[in-house]
């Protein structure tokens, strides 16, 4: 387990990390979200012994990072932002090297070496120069540098960028397998990457935690769903009137509004909390008015939503 | 220590694998040919390499900074630090495996060197001795001045400045010592002279093996790869 106590980060006198306290867990992905300059690496950094908090305290594996950084270091596997490789190298070569480093030596070192490239699925280019590699290929070295030694904790700064779509399906799916037996932390100021990958968020702004949960935690305390209701071109504006006055009186509605943006009559409808799936009521009451609806929509509030209102209220 | 032997074979090899390596050997065996030539395989003069090794701290002055500039400020420039450091090797180890690296390279360097002293050795009956010497005295310079050139290399992600700020100590020392020899009145005299490499070469290069000027290298040579190590470890703490 990876736990931050209290963590503030000076730098100078800029406050990056603010008082952050988290424990992140085993058995999940969990992203860190936020805008660039939240803090997000200060505390990378901070977890993975680059740098000491000025105070407070982060354990890696029940480690301090500063009175015992060596014993936490050979907890963690760590792939930096851009993945940073040494171009003349070739990616057997460098993921050997890294092996020594971590401790393997020849037997265990080859083994350790062949499943990395198998599971980055670097095979192909396992003996290629990573200067004439492309991009995707790289972050793929450089994944597999960090997943090499089996760590029990794995920490990935942006671990998708420059892969192309099929890539970033695999990496999720690798990313997934690899979490199920260690605390797996991943940065990202991708939200649909977040989304798709990770089982817990969270969202830090001006170096403070502003919020945390899994996504559909952060999803359901934020926002309700909203409804987009489009009416039928025959409809008059009295019925559409009476439309909106009666399902403004439903139970759980909150509000509606004619937005014409949606199409001539459109309606936005917002619920509360309490409200529930408000589809079905809306369609029977548009039934009852005579009013025949051609589109009806549920509409979900995204992560994206979410993100921009702490990101807003942070500000 | 462990990390050690691992990051210095790297680093030896990193060297064969980028064109500056080969440019800096180039130059090496270049410098060393001509003044070999130029000095120690003259008809009717005696069968020393005393010339030869006393020109060799102004070859070494340009070519040790050359070496030395790359060792930490390219990680530094490129982010391989972080992974470098964020594994289970200390600082120590990381300081010390580049500078064993560097100076492994430098021995790969030297190595061609010695067919002159079997060329000399065919030709002539020179003494081995002073041979011996001024080999050692060459290798314990080369520690010195890549010690100080890792140092620099930890302190910044140019390898331009490393390069310029070893080079620039490395004649400030030289040219100190001469000046403050002049200026000094007895027995201060002796503090800027202590820290001419040139002069304490030039004893090699006779084949006097002073363990003071053996002391002198060796002691720099871990004092400074330490301030390296310690530049290193208060990053952490930035």
């Amino acid at each position: 387990m990876v736990e931050l106590s209290g963590v503030t980060k000076d730098y100078g006198r800029f406050r990056a990390v603010s008082d952050v306290s988290l424990a992140i867990q085993p058995g999940r992905v969990t992203g860190l979200l936020g805008p660039n300059g939240a803090g997000k690496s200060t505390i990378i950094r901070m977890i993975t012994c680059l740098l000491a908090p000025t105070q407070g305290s982060v354990s890696v594996c029940g480690f301090d990072t500063v009175t015992e950084s060596a014993k936490a270091r050979a907890s963690i596997g760590y792939l930096p932002e851009f993945a940073p490789l040494y171009p003349e190298m070739t990616a057997r070569g460098y993921l050997r090297f890294r092996a020594g480093l971590a401790g393997l030596r020849g037997k265990a070192a080859a083994a350790a070496v062949g499943r990395a490239l198998e599971r980055c699925w670097l095979g192909e280019v396992a003996d290629r120069r990573i200067s004439a590699m492309s991009k995707g290929f790289r972050q793929r070295v450089g994944l597999a540098g960090a997943i090499l030694h089996d760590p029990r904790v794995l920490i990935l700064d942006e671990p998708t960028t420059g892969l192309d779509p099929t890539q970033i399906r695999e990496t999720r799916a690798l990313l997934r397998s690899l979490a199920l037996e260690r605390v797996l932390l991943l940065s990202s100021h991708i939200l649909p990457e977040v989304e798709a990958t990770c089982d817990q968020i969270v969202i830090i702004a001006r170096g403070v935690v502003r919020a945390s949960g899994t996504p559909k935690d952060l999803l359901r305390a934020s926002a309700q769903p909203g409804y987009l209701v489009l009416p039928g071109r025959l409809t008059s504006a009295e019925q559409l009137e009476q439309l909106a006055v009666a399902i403004a009186g439903l139970a759980g509605v909150s509000g509606v509004a004619a937005d014409a943006t949606l199409g001539a009559g459109g309606l936005r409808v917002s619920s509360t909390e309490s409200g529930g799936d408000l589809r079905e009521p809306i369609a029977v009451l548009a039934a009852q008015q005579g009013v025949l609806l051609t589109e009806l929509q549920m509409l979900r509030p995204s992560l994206e939503q979410v993100f921009m209102r702490v990101i807003q209220e942070a500000a | 220590m462990k990390g050690t032997l691992i990051i210095a074979k790297r680093e030896l090899s990193a060297f064969f694998r980028v064109p500056l390596g080969w440019v800096v050997m180039a130059l090496f065996l270049f410098l060393s040919g001509f003044v070999f030539v130029r000095f120690s395989l003259q008809p009717g003069t005696p069968a020393t390499m005393r010339d030869f090794f006393s020109f060799w701290w102004r070859v070494l002055v340009v070519v040790s900074p050359a070496i030395s500039m790359r060792l930490l400020a390219e990680e530094h420039r490129t982010g391989t630090i972080d992974p470098l450091l964020s594994s289970p090797v200390s600082e120590v180890a990381v300081v010390t495996g580049k500078f064993l690296g560097a100076l492994g390279f430098l021995g790969v360097c030297l190595a061609p060197t010695l067919v002159y002293a079997a060329v000399l050795m065919w030709l002539a009956r020179p003494d081995p001795g002073p041979i011996f010497a001024g080999y050692l005295g060459i290798a314990l310079l080369g520690a010195f001045q890549l010690a100080l050139g890792l140092l620099f290399s930890s302190l910044t992600s140019s390898q331009t400045l490393a390069f310029l700020a070893t080079l620039v100590t490395l004649l400030v020392l030289e040219a100190g010592a001469g000046f403050g020899a002049q200026w000094l009145s007895e027995p201060w005299d002796q503090v800027p002279l202590a820290f001419s490499t040139d002069l304490r070469i030039a004893d090699f290069a006779k084949g006097l093996i002073d363990t003071s000027h053996v002391a002198f290298f060796v002691i720099a040579s871990v004092w400074l790869c330490g301030l390296a190590a310690l530049v290193l470890r208060t990053r952490r703490w930035r």
